[in-house]
């Protein structure tokens, strides 16, 4: 049974949610990505990426407490879970692999 | 902690979007991101660039994804509503409806039953009435053949309308008129050709003389041979399938010989084609179609001949000539020929074929046609039906919504919405119609081949192969089930669960209202069917009853022999008949008595030689001899009958005698029938001298009014003899009838009838009318019926107890019965308030049809209105007697 597949953006995401650990909620994440990427990011496609995330079971989320910002409105919290995590790790030693494995030639 | 100000809001209408479309759990977070999203983009970008981002982004969250797990609904929170049309949901309703549906033995079966009925009779007139509306409707150029008809005139008015015309007026009429691309004659011979195969003699039932251009014309393929180049010649004939294979067996035929036998000359036709038999739904049908040349050749008939106006002309207009304008120039043509003097007091008229089956009512027509008013009809009458038993439907089940009430409350606490208690309802009402549906198929199955007999449909109407009857089955059920069901289900989903579970939930005012009016509707319905009903009964039997001035008993009519026979031998088979010990008397004459009134000739213009002013009255001649009026028993009131030194009609005289009837004495206005012996009477351009006057007969059935007969002395058999026997038996009679004919005629087919059946024909349409409406008006009465039980029965199943107390209390049984059927009795009252006027007018406008018709007298309103009264009684009856008689003990004892 292969691994769950991770596309390039959800792993994007994934890793955001990473580094914002415990405080990262759908538009902080875009543009924590934004920053970082320089991509235009869109919120929806944030948002379905993590609620993808959260179903193959990366992420794991709560809503946070109310705020006077946003109308109210409470925030859904993502947070990774050990499952995200060993799929990132196993996911950079595969790519550690394959730098390796390239022969040692100058490409420029 | 200071409150941000907060003046700017992304715009409202892209928000409910977002609602619309995404899953209920995640709207919050989700707009709290983007509102977040705005509010920083309105500090960097300013308001309107942030706007627009706003709405981009919104929009950016209408896809599938959201979209889908909205549908779905399945994540978020665990108690939020399933989506009201989800699998699961309609898996339940399912299960709730066949729970309730089979509960409640009663009102299922009720429901079932009237629905089921009234499916099946709205089914059965719906496809009686596409037939009847069908004709002519295979012809793709039917919208552009018209049939030419004449009008005679007297004076400004209209006084007889003939389908048949001249025959030079169809080539005349394609030579003047641009409008006028084709045309076709077609000369009718029913019953009147004999063919002849070595030594057996079969007679032709329709035949057809007609130009090459029928074919085109009524789109008929030919199977065998080719359209083209046919009918140029005379003596050539195209067979139907069926007429083909009776006569040779197969289907190729082309270059074989029929013979059409005649004792002078017989004819061979050349079989040229073969074509498909004849539609049942055209007016014009035909067994065979022989070529118009054959008629110039063999049948006397004259190439331009303005004398006698004896076949149908149709006329094909050319693509896209507008009706209206092809009247006006029709008119002129008509006008022409009256200058050209082709024509005196007459005038030619078109109509379209396709409105010759229901709208026609000409002399002379090929067939007898329908009535458009009828069909509607029982049409209308159908749907009122099948509305009965929606009105059933809709009744009990908001009455027994009471009884679901603290369901739906219960329902609605546990978190149902509106939409899925409305599913859950209309679901019932849908699976009830299906099963009512599959029934109705059933009794449609059932009931198809007495409906084909009594509605007078043609051998072979089926209705299960036709598509249309699947589709309006469907349709009928659809209709159905959102009549009957969804009204229901906005009741029910209204209840207030407070007001429904607090307990003190009693029945509201507005629906007892409605439900009140629903059953005065159908009562009055039915109060109008019967009464309708009882006037038809009593019109037919009236009808029969006329004194008709003919005494028609036991009198068999035979067919006159092929071809011209000497006097001597229709002598001898007087003689012969007249030595048989059984029969009484022999008449020959031209017609008798109940054929229709086209078997006569007819001539306009017959007056009195003194005249002052000229008259263009339609007149009725036929020639009959010395015996006929005796044997009729038509009463001679002055002059006298023929009499053997009478000089024959045919014999070139100038001493023509007539015998008259009342009404040609109405119409010459000559005051008493003493005064008209011996005037002189202009005829066909010689004097004759009225003879004797005979009182008014009905020639045709009482319907028609009396017609002006004109009587003429004939003492040949030429069409028709009337043998009387003495009372005995029939199949005797007839056994010698048969044996006499055969021994003086022996090379013709023997034809007979018995005078007082054929004349009863006439009824049919009548009788017809009447079976059919009769079966609609029990189908209606038998589903108020059910109706009013179901209610009844619902009405004191919920007064139990109530009954109960009043009788601990003292109430007496009449008080009790009193008050149950009080509420129903008032209801019928106001239906037979509303019913009769509506009813007296209908009735009234019905009997304007026939010339003699019944009084309407006070009983036969009063009749139906006890009648409705008594089966109200009867529906309500048995349940509210059975509750008032109950013990209350029994009633009161359980909780």
């Amino acid at each position: 049974m292969g691994r769950t597949y991770l596309g390039e953006f959800e792993e994007l995401v994934l890793l955001t949610v990473a580094i914002l650990n415990g405080s990262a909620y759908g538009l902080n994440i875009a543009e924590e990505l934004k920053q970082r990427t320089h991509r235009s990011i869109n919120l929806s496609g944030v948002h379905i990426a993590l609620y993808r995330l959260e179903e193959k079971g990366f992420v794991q989320s709560e809503l946070g407490g109310a705020t006077a910002a946003r109308g109210g409105r409470r925030k859904r919290l993502f947070s990774i879970t050990a499952y995200g995590k060993r799929t990132l790790d196993e996911l950079r030693q595969v790519r550690n692999d394959l730098w390796e494995a390239i022969p040692n030639l100058s490409f420029l | 902690m200071p409150q941000p100000p907060h003046p700017l809001l992304p715009p409202a209408w892209a928000d409910r979007l977002l609602k619309l479309f995404c899953p209920e759990a995640l709207q919050e977070e989700l707009l709290g991101d983007l509102h977040e999203q705005f509010e920083q983009q309105v500090a960097e970008l300013g308001e309107s660039t942030a706007r627009r981002l706003y709405i981009g982004q919104v929009i950016r969250f209408c896809r599938p994804y959201f979209i889908a797990r909205r549908l779905r609904t399945t994540s978020g929170s665990p108690y939020s509503s399933p989506f009201f049309l989800a699998p699961l949901m309609i898996r339940n309703y399912l299960k709730i409806a066949l729970r309730i549906v089979r509960k409640d033995n009663t009102f299922t079966l009720i429901n079932l039953v009237g629905l089921a009925t009234g499916l099946a009779v709205a089914l059965l007139i719906v496809q009686y009435v596409r037939f009847e509306l069908s004709y002519e409707k295979a012809n793709p150029l039917a919208d552009r053949i018209v049939r030419l008809t004449m009008d005679y005139l007297n004076g400004g008015t209209v006084n007889a309308q003939d389908a048949e015309t001249y025959n030079p007026i169809g080539p005349k009429a394609k030579r003047e008129m641009n409008e006028v691309v084709n045309y076709t004659r077609a000369k009718p011979f029913s019953k009147r050709l004999t063919i002849q195969q070595g030594d057996t003699y079969s007679v032709v039932d329709k035949a057809l003389a007609a130009d090459s251009s029928f074919f085109s014309m009524f789109s008929y393929p030919l199977i065998r041979g080719t359209r083209n180049h046919i009918f140029t010649k005379p003596r050539q004939v195209v067979l139907t399938k069926t007429m083909a294979l009776t006569y040779f067996k197969t289907l190729d035929v082309l270059g074989k010989t029929l013979k059409i036998f005649r004792p002078e000359n017989s004819i061979l036709l050349e079989v040229v084609g073969v074509m498909p038999d004849s539609p049942i739904n055209t007016h014009l049908k035909f067994d065979m179609v022989f070529s118009y040349p054959t008629l110039l050749s063999d049948f006397n008939q004259k190439e331009d001949d303005w004398n006698g106006n004896n076949l149908y002309t149709y006329l094909q207009l050319a693509d896209g000539v507008d009706y209206e304008k092809f009247t006006k120039s029709l008119s002129a043509f008509s006008d022409r020929l009256l200058q050209e003097k082709k024509i005196t007091n007459e005038r030619v008229i078109g109509q379209k074929i396709g409105d010759i089956h229901l709208y026609s009512h000409k002399t002379y027509e090929i067939e007898p046609n329908g009535e458009a008013q009828s069909v509607y009809f029982l049409l209308g009458v159908a749907f009122l039906v099948l509305l009965n038993a929606f009105v059933n439907y809709v009744n009990l089940t908001t009455a027994k919504a009471l009884d679901r009430a603290k369901e739906v409350g219960m329902r609605k606490v546990i978190g149902s919405t509106l939409a899925q208690i409305r599913t859950q309802v209309f679901l019932e009402t849908v699976l009830i119609n299906g099963i009512a549906g599959i029934l109705a198929v059933g009794l449609v199955a059932a009931l198809q081949s007495v409906f084909v007999q009594v509605a007078g449909l043609p051998e072979g109407f089926t209705v299960f192969g036709d598509v249309f009857f699947w589709e309006s089955l469907v349709a009928f059920l659809v209709v159905s089930s959102c009549v009957s069901g969804i009204y229901p289900a906005f009741v029910l989903s209204s209840f207030e669960p407070i007001t429904v579970l607090k307990g003190n939930f009693s029945r509201s005012a507005k629906g007892t209202f409605l439900r009140k009016s629903l059953v005065i509707f159908q009562l009055t319905i039915t109060l109008i069917l019967l009464v309708q009903t009882f006037t038809v009964y009593r019109q037919v039997a009236f009808l029969r009853k006329q004194n008709l001035g003919l005494r028609m008993d036991h009198t068999l009519v035979v067919k006159a022999p092929i071809g011209n026979n000497s006097k001597q031998a229709y002598d001898a088979f007087r003689q012969m008949l007249l030595s048989q010990s059984q029969v009484k008397s022999i008449a020959y004459s031209g017609t008798v008595p109940g054929l229709e009134s086209s078997q006569m000739g007819t001539s306009t213009g017959v007056n009195l030689s003194d005249a002052i002013k000229k008259t263009y009255y339609n007149y009725y001649l036929t020639p009959i001899d010395t015996s006929f009026i005796d044997l009729m028993g038509i009463r001679l009131l002055a002059g006298k009958n023929f009499d053997a030194t009478t000089r024959p009609v045919d014999s070139d005289t100038t001493d023509r005698q007539l015998i008259v009837n009342e009404e040609t004495l109405r119409l010459w206005e000559i005051p008493t029938p003493q005064e008209a012996i011996g005037r002189r009477v202009d005829l066909w351009g010689r004097q004759a001298t009225i003879r004797g006057v005979v009182k008014n007969y009905h020639y045709e059935s009482p319907k028609s009014a009396f017609i002006p007969i004109i009587l003429l002395y004939s003492p040949h058999f030429s069409s028709f003899a009337s043998v009387k026997f003495t009372g005995g038996n029939a199949e005797e009679h007839l056994a010698t009838l048969k044996r006499v004919y055969e021994a003086n005629f022996p090379h013709s087919p023997f034809r007979y009838f018995f005078l007082d059946s054929e004349y009863d024909k006439q009824y049919k349409a009548d009788d017809r009318f009447q079976q059919v409406f009769g079966g609609l008006t029990v189908f209606a009465i038998l589903i108020a019926c059910l109706g009013l039980f179901g209610l009844a029965t619902f009405t004191v199943s919920k007064r139990t107890k109530e009954i109960g107390i009043r009788k601990v209390i003292g109430a007496s049984t009449t008080n009790l019965l009193v008050l149950l059927s009080k509420d129903f009795i008032r209801t019928v009252l106001v239906s037979i308030l509303i019913g009769l006027p509506v009813t007296y007018f209908l009735v009234n406008n019905w009997l304007a049809n026939y010339a003699t018709r019944i009084e309407l007298s006070w009983w036969l309103f009063a009749g139906p209105a006890l009648l409705v009264f008594l089966l109200v009684l009867l529906s309500i009856g048995g349940k509210t007697i059975a509750s008032a008689l109950t013990n209350p003990i029994n009633s009161l004892r359980s909780e």
